[in-house]
């Protein structure tokens, strides 16, 4: 059993194709609209102009792939006026649909856009580690479908001997709202938090 | 799309129903004390059954806003932590005890040391639904509303409301008075004259008070380094500008300019017509701002990180 399951994720590696998003779309048949991973496109840089007149820009991209985070201290749990938002012992966050009753406050709470409501059954639903196939030794549908191996999934303190500390890099929010269940190796043109430009806003 | 109307509504009827509640309670106080409480009753007690209706409309208003309402008594579960079951608990607590009141005072049951003990009760615990309200919108990761400016806010509408309806009440409550029985006598009109300019008064100071916190709020956005409360800045300025400006004109019209003219009017034993359409005109004006108001508080809303 793990203490707190946690995503990793090398921004390096990741080549932007979306393969994570389709495959947990597809896993759980989200409707149009329902994306519980997703993959943010950070854009960055601008034109320097050179005392001999030239110009040089050090424009830079990548892309930084997020689901839920399943926080320490996810900002969704405490709000949720129903009770249907619960950690569980292996510290995955999860919603109990047949309590929810859509009002969207975990919506507004969470940084990461993770709750997202489905508007035809009214509810809100969010990614679930794939919790009952990893519980029995599987693999979330998101990490077995990375062509790159950018995504990977484990015991967050394990990650974070392996990888490092990292869990925020722009577009992420600041890690200091929800202390996120994450582990990041940036980019090698990584920008700070609250820095550039998410590049495809309708996509995240 | 823009889908928050009902909890625009929810929060603009709910704190105008608390803040009418608090200024009728204070205005039957001193009526009584110095008119005694038959003649308080009479100035007071059909305002005070128009607030139930109200209340209602807001509460089942605000079922519209889930998407699944066959779940909503689950929604009182959290109060433990979460500011929006303690709204919605409370919510219910002052619409029950606002009823029970309405109804004893309004069929004279029980004795006056009842009924006002329950009205305290009923203004404590609407004074903390008024409060609970703005701390449901104090979330860490919206930071156009995690302010104490909110909570300054929505005191100031429930109470600037509030007043301004009492006092549109208690004028058409005059009016059925007379078309009922043409003399009403003196103490009737003097009551509601006194009450009147009370209430004018009452509304320029809060509108003062709106003319302080607006440009605080604005500067403290302006000030936060997050991207988001540029966003929440821009709607305001950008997108919105227009409706914040008239939002700005129709408050202080209605609470500033008429508000002034109805102090004068009743100052000097000005006709109960006159009175009445000030009353009115200025309720109307207020209401329609704060309602921009809290659809450019919703409109603004720009949440952290992605």
């Amino acid at each position: 059993m793990a203490k707190q399951y946690a995503f990793y994720f090398d921004s390096n590696l990741c080549t932007g194709c979306k393969a994570c998003q389709i495959a947990c779309k597809d896993k759980w048949d989200l409707d149009v609209g329902v994306t519980w991973r997703r993959v943010a496109e950070f854009g960055d840089g601008e034109w320097a102009v050179h005392n001999d007149g030239t110009y040089t820009q050090n424009i830079s991209s990548y892309y930084v792939s997020v689901a839920c985070n399943h926080c320490s201290s996810p900002e969704c749990l405490p709000n949720c006026p129903t009770e249907a938002i619960t950690k569980n012992e292996d510290g995955v966050v999860m919603i109990d649909e047949s309590r929810c009753i859509g009002c969207r406050y975990c919506e507004w709470a969470c940084p990461y856009s993770a709750p997202q409501f489905d508007a035809k059954r009214g509810v809100m639903t969010k990614c679930n580690f794939c919790y009952e196939t990893v519980s029995q030794g599987g693999v979330p549908s998101c990490v077995a479908a990375c062509p790159t191996r950018a995504l990977k999934f484990g015991e967050l303190e394990e990650l974070q001997a392996l990888y490092g500390t990292v869990s925020e890099v722009a577009p992420l929010p600041s890690a200091s709202y929800t202390n996120p269940s994450l582990v990041i190796t940036p980019h090698r043109n990584s920008a700070p938090v609250g820095t550039g430009e998410l590049a495809n806003p309708e996509e995240v | 799309m823009f889908s928050e109307w009902p909890l625009i509504v929810f929060t603009i009827v709910m704190q105008l129903a608390v803040g009418s509640f608090v200024i009728l309670g204070g205005i039957h106080f001193f009526a009584a004390r110095r008119y005694g409480s038959k003649e308080a009753d009479k100035l007071s007690d059909y305002a005070l059954l128009a607030i139930g209706p109200a209340v209602a409309l807001g509460i089942i208003l605000s079922l519209l806003h889930l998407g699944n309402p066959m779940n909503a008594p689950y929604a009182i579960a959290h109060f433990g932590t979460s500011w929006l079951s303690r709204e919605i608990i409370l919510s219910l607590a002052f619409s029950g005890i606002g009823a029970v009141f309405a109804l004893l005072q309004w069929r004279k049951i029980g004795s006056s040391t009842l009924r006002n003990a329950l009205a305290l009760i009923g203004a404590a615990v609407g004074l903390v639904l008024v409060y609970a309200i703005s701390m449901v919108y104090q979330i860490a990761t919206v930071p156009a509303w995690n302010t104490p400016l909110t909570t300054v806010s929505f005191f100031i509408t429930a109470f600037l409301l509030g007043s301004l309806a009492i006092g549109a009440a208690l004028v058409i409550n005059y009016w059925n008075l007379r078309r009922k029985s043409a003399d009403q006598g003196n103490t009737q009109y003097t009551m509601l004259a006194t009450t009147l300019k009370w209430i004018a008064l009452i509304s320029v100071v809060l509108l003062g008070m709106q003319f302080i916190v607006i440009p605080l709020y604005l500067a403290a956005l302006a000030t936060n380094p997050t991207n988001a409360a540029s966003d929440s800045l821009d709607v305001l300025f950008s997108e919105y500008g227009l409706l914040f400006v008239l939002r700005l004109v129709l408050i202080f019209l209605g609470a500033g300019v008429f508000a002034v003219f109805l102090y004068r009017m009743a100052s000097s034993n000005g006709s109960v017509r006159v009175l009445g359409n000030l009353a009115v005109i200025a309720f109307t004006l207020v209401l329609v701002s704060e309602v921009l108001g809290r659809f450019l508080f919703y409109a603004s809303m720009v949440r952290v990180g992605i």
